[in-house]
């Protein structure tokens, strides 16, 4: 299976920016490839958006949220891709978004929740193998009081790989009752290179915030498990990261996207 | 509620520095600013031997070509290095054999910082190197130290009476080109205290080395040089204070320790430099390079209370070279008013089977800000290394700033790595309990401080621990409400 | 040697570290039959069962476990899954993103091959796992979701059961599998254990209630403490400890 044959079977359905308030939403929207687009997230109805890289562009993404709306971002990097996705959230909006990338690529996030009450959700996995570099990138600004932010980001460096995630969360002054958590979850696997920086930055005192950050922390116990269940060490390891992947994977909200994006992945790791 | 806070950060302002009291005491400076010629007039003045003046000259050549750090979460206004005197000591007539000797109103100096250089000294048992401004004044306890092999004096003593010793290990850690303020500190240091623990030696008291700024106008670049050969063990205090001055001062030391294999050194601060006045004028500049190297099985440990300074900048950091070397940073800092600090550590995983641990706990009040940086590095060779590091922050009023910015590199996929943090203020919840109990909100912000910083001070050495939990508590005086 | 001993553990001791836990274990568990270990907290029961299991946490310093007459203390810990050994887990543990359904036919498989049996087929898999949830109550909702990820503490336990059911060992260790569960989740846990049990498998609970085992009715009462059995008795010694306590054994019973 691939992008192009669900859009030619129909399951997503292609966006080419501007307004979501006259667009079909009965089918997830797709945008293949794009270089700079802008969308503004203006409708009651919920949103599932897919972007999809598969060519080695630099992209520029802009989605704004308006009050109440909300939205569902699956973000895919099959390609060395530069992308900066900047997302602008209003009053009481929602955006969950999962950005798996599966090449050496470096994307940018940078999310303000502007208005009060705004909510964001992200998940992220990269997976780099041989000699790519993978960057993620991710700013959580909470410009004003009342919003909450979760942020999981999983990387996984494989072969002569590097994985590098460097997150940032910002409370800005006056930005009382913020509720912000970010975690970033590694994994090395032959002569991978794991950089990590969760870094908080904060000027508002009434505020619940942390981060936390692990390299090389899969469970023994649960190899252990597996093994007493009659599972080879190795192929217990194997599903270990594999879950550990799908783990991100699994948030995405649309089916046949999740399937995609699990075959994906179990194809490179069985190649490793 | 709301008002019940405001009130804590009102009266938490009222803060007041007691180590403020300036020093009449005679003292011999030499001229304002830098140039080849002051670093051969101080060296000089401490009767070096050349290799010690073309090391000094090797570093400020090279300082002239670096550039003062940006990268740090630090406002740092200009600084004049012209208009510095890298030089004061307080004039002694001879070299004294007995403490009757010293200067009264040194001694009184010494009195009033509560320094126990006299009797009561053999009572609690701890060795005193005094740093004033840029000279070391008394050194106790040498004779018991002598006896078990053990050198404690001043550094520039040590450049003369132990030259091999001073040589082989100056600048191993930490090179004079290492960073802008180390290579400043290699030029000009003019004293410090120098600590050789032999093999096999279990120091048998705490050394402790009492640092002053006194003489208006100065700068302090202390150096200090601890060795713990194979298997020896010190644990090792230092303290700090300035007087109160409108001006700001710059202190950069650097600190570098060896630790051969086996050998075990703990390091503790109180860090308790004049902080400015509650507007922001004043205050040193604490800008700071420690380090330590750990070899075969050997642990080094820091452990800091960090409440003075204007602006501090320092990482003290272990350098796991050796198999199964341990390095532990362990650190509470305090900012209140307009005090910035930007500390932490580096850890980094050379040898086989390393281990550290991080643990750090910031307090920002008043309108300060308040970073924690940490380096956690794990080499490709560094097979089954573990880190785990805990970062905690502590916010009291809403103008005040507290950030945390680690960073992990790891290159080995043996390694087990774990970085937490939170950020949060006191409960509401737990003050009005206090406050229920009939404490006092003030006293409740106190406790609950020094409950948040107690595993950072249960590392200190008992006398140590009891004046930082006092430094705590007056260093957020005015703060809270 | 009797055909019908499945188990056998002789003289068994273990170490973590420096600390000695099992300090001379003697069982003998045959077919057809139900164990009930007891004993207070400490004693070493989970212990015996990770140690039985092939837990690395431990160091084996002496003594021999024969099970089907074959050495057990040789064999990797998949391999005595694979022949059959099952342990229920205290404490099961999660899996983040695999799949109860992805996870149990790759171990149902890999006993088949290990049988020299064909892998099992998508559908013929589909029903079976249809077949066992229905013995334990486990919604079948789970089944579709990660291994004991976000499971409550009963259904992590009726999950452990469901795979005992899956996988049909010879000999079931079942560590503490009533604690936690509420008198529902109990029946319904106890009443999936006797539904498996047949002439040619055994089973082995620890466990610290005597309400257990009014559903699954032991044979043999064991008390382990101090890593040692210190008294074996017939089902009427779990009641007597249920209501007398420890105290009156552990006084008799002397280093």
């Amino acid at each position: 299976m691939d992008i192009d044959k669900l859009i030619a079977d129909g399951i997503l359905r292609p966006f080419a920016g501007g307004s979501l308030s006259r667009t079909d939403l009965s089918r997830p929207l797709v945008v293949l490839n794009p270089r700079k687009i802008a969308i503004e997230a203006d409708t009651s109805e919920q949103v599932r958006l897919v972007i999809v890289h598969t060519e080695p562009n630099e992209a520029a993404i802009d989605l704004s949220l308006a009050a109440g709306v909300q939205v569902t971002l699956t973000e895919i990097c099959l390609a060395g891709t530069f992308t900066e996705v900047r997302i602008r959230q209003a009053e009481q909006s929602s955006c969950r978004i999962v950005a798996v990338q599966l090449h050496g690529a470096n994307t940018a996030y940078r999310i303000d929740l502007a208005e009060h009450g705004a909510e964001n959700d992200i998940a992220a996995l990269f997976l780099a193998t041989d000699s790519e570099h993978c960057v993620v990138n991710l700013s959580t600004n909470h410009l004003v009081s009342q919003c909450t932010s979760r942020a999981l980001v999983k990387g996984i460096a494989a072969g002569r790989a590097t994985g590098e995630f460097r997150g940032l969360v910002y409370v800005a002054p006056d930005a009382q009752q913020t509720d912000a958590q970010q975690q970033s979850r590694n994994i090395e696997l032959g002569e991978g290179h794991i950089i990590a920086m969760p870094q908080l930055e904060i000027y508002a005192d009434d505020v619940r915030c942390s981060h936390g950050a692990t390299v090389g922390q899969l469970a023994d116990e649960a190899i252990f498990y597996m093994r007493q269940r009659g599972l080879s060490e190795d192929d217990a390891r194997r599903l270990q990261i594999e879950g550990f992947a799908n783990d991100i994977v699994n948030r995405c909200d649309i089916a046949e996207i999740r399937e995609f994006l699990a075959t994906a992945i179990a194809e490179q790791l069985q190649k490793l | 509620m709301k008002k019940e806070s405001e009130n804590i950060i009102d009266s938490l302002e009222k803060g007041d520095y007691k180590y403020g009291f300036t020093s009449d005491i005679e003292t011999d400076m030499i001229r304002r600013g830098l140039d080849e010629e002051v670093i051969r007039l101080i060296s000089q003045k401490k009767q070096e031997p050349e290799w010690m003046l073309e090391w000094r000259l090797k570093a400020y050549r090279h300082w002239l070509t670096m550039r003062q750090p940006e990268w740090a979460h630090l406002d740092i206004p200009p600084i004049d290095f012209q208009d510095i005197i890298y030089y004061a000591a307080p004039k002694q007539r001879k070299s004294l054999s007995s403490i009757d000797e010293i200067d009264p109103e040194l001694k009184r100096t010494f009195d009033k910082l509560g320094i126990p250089l006299e009797e009561q000294m053999a009572l609690s048992g701890v060795a005193v190197d005094a740093v004033l401004d840029s000279s070391s004044v008394k050194t106790t306890f040498r004779n018991t130290l002598a006896e078990k092999g053990i050198i404690f004096c001043p550094i520039s003593e040590a450049i003369r009476e132990y030259p091999e010793l001073v040589r082989r290990y100056l600048g191993s850690v930490v090179s004079y080109a290492d960073n802008f303020y180390a290579a400043l500190n290699s030029a000009v240091f003019s004293d410090g205290s120098f600590c050789y623990i032999p093999k096999g030696v279990r120091c048998p008291m705490e050394l402790s080395t009492y640092f002053r700024i006194n003489a208006q106008g100065t700068g302090q670049f202390e150096r200090t040089l601890i060795v713990a050969d194979e298997g020896a063990y010190v644990s090792y205090l230092e303290g700090c204070t300035a007087p109160r001055r409108d001006e700001n001062q710059l202190h950069a030391a650097v600190v570098e320790i060896v630790v051969e294999k086996n050998g075990e050194v703990k390091y503790s601060t109180v860090q308790n430099w004049y902080p400015g006045d509650k507007e922001g004028k004043g205050g040193i500049y604490n800008f700071v390079t420690k380090r330590g190297l750990c070899h075969d099985n050997a642990r080094l440990s820091w452990t800091q209370v960090e409440t003075g300074s204007a602006i501090t900048w320092k990482y003290p950091s272990c350098v796991l070279m050796g198999d199964n070397s341990v390095g532990e940073f362990y650190s509470v800092a305090m900012t209140n008013h307009f005090q910035q600090a930007d500390t932490g550590t580096k850890m980094i995983h050379i040898g086989r089977n390393t281990r550290s641990r991080i643990v750090s706990k910031g307090i920002s009040a008043g309108r300060s800000q308040n970073s924690y940086r940490g380096l956690v590095k794990v080499a490709a060779k560094a097979e089954n290394a573990r880190n785990y590091s805990q970062c905690d922050s502590l916010l009291i009023g809403d103008k005040c700033g507290a950030h945390t910015f680690p960073r992990i590199d790891c290159r080995n996929k043996s390694a087990v790595l774990e970085h937490e943090a939170t950020t949060s203020k006191i409960s509401e919840e737990q003050l009005f309990y206090c406050n229920q109990r009939g404490l006092g909100t003030e006293e409740a912000v106190g406790l609950i401080v020094n409950g948040y910083a107690r595993e950072v001070l249960a590392k200190l050495p008992m006398e140590f621990a009891i004046e930082a939990q006092k430094l705590l508590s007056i260093s957020l005086e005015g703060s809270v409400g | 040697m009797d055909n019908n001993m499945l188990l056998s553990v002789k003289n068994l001791h273990a170490s973590v570290g420096d600390k000695e836990i099992l300090r001379g274990i003697n069982l003998e568990v045959k077919a057809g039959e139900v164990h009930a270990i007891m004993g207070p907290n400490g004693s070493g029961k989970s212990t015996l069962a990770s140690v039985l299991a092939g837990s690395d946490k431990f160091t084996v310093t002496s003594g021999e476990v024969a099970y089907k007459g074959e050495n057990l203390l040789a064999m990797p810990i998949e391999e005595r899954a694979r022949r059959g050994l099952f342990l229920g887990f205290q404490y099961p543990v999660e899996i983040p993103g695999v799949s109860m359904a992805n996870f149990m036919k790759l171990a149902v498989n890999e006993k088949r091959t290990f049988e020299g049996k064909e892998p099992i087929g998508a559908s013929e898999f589909l029903r079976m796992m249809r077949e066992k949830s229905a013995i334990v109550e486990l919604d079948a909702k789970l089944t579709s979701r990660a291994v004991n990820e976000g499971f409550s503490g009963g259904e992590k336990k009726k999950n452990e059961i469901f795979q005992m059911a899956m996988l049909e060992p010879s000999l079931a260790i079942l560590d503490e599998t009533d604690s936690g569960l509420d008198i529902d989740a109990l029946r319904i846990v106890a009443t999936g254990v006797t539904k498996l049990h047949r002439p040619d498998n055994a089973t082995v609970v620890i466990t610290h209630y005597q309400r257990l085992l009014d559903y699954i009715v032991p044979d043999v009462v064991h008390v382990l403490y101090h890593g040692r059995i210190i008294y074996s008795g017939d089902k009427s010694l779990a009641l007597k400890l249920e209501k007398e306590g420890y105290d009156w054994l552990i006084n008799e019973y002397k280093d």
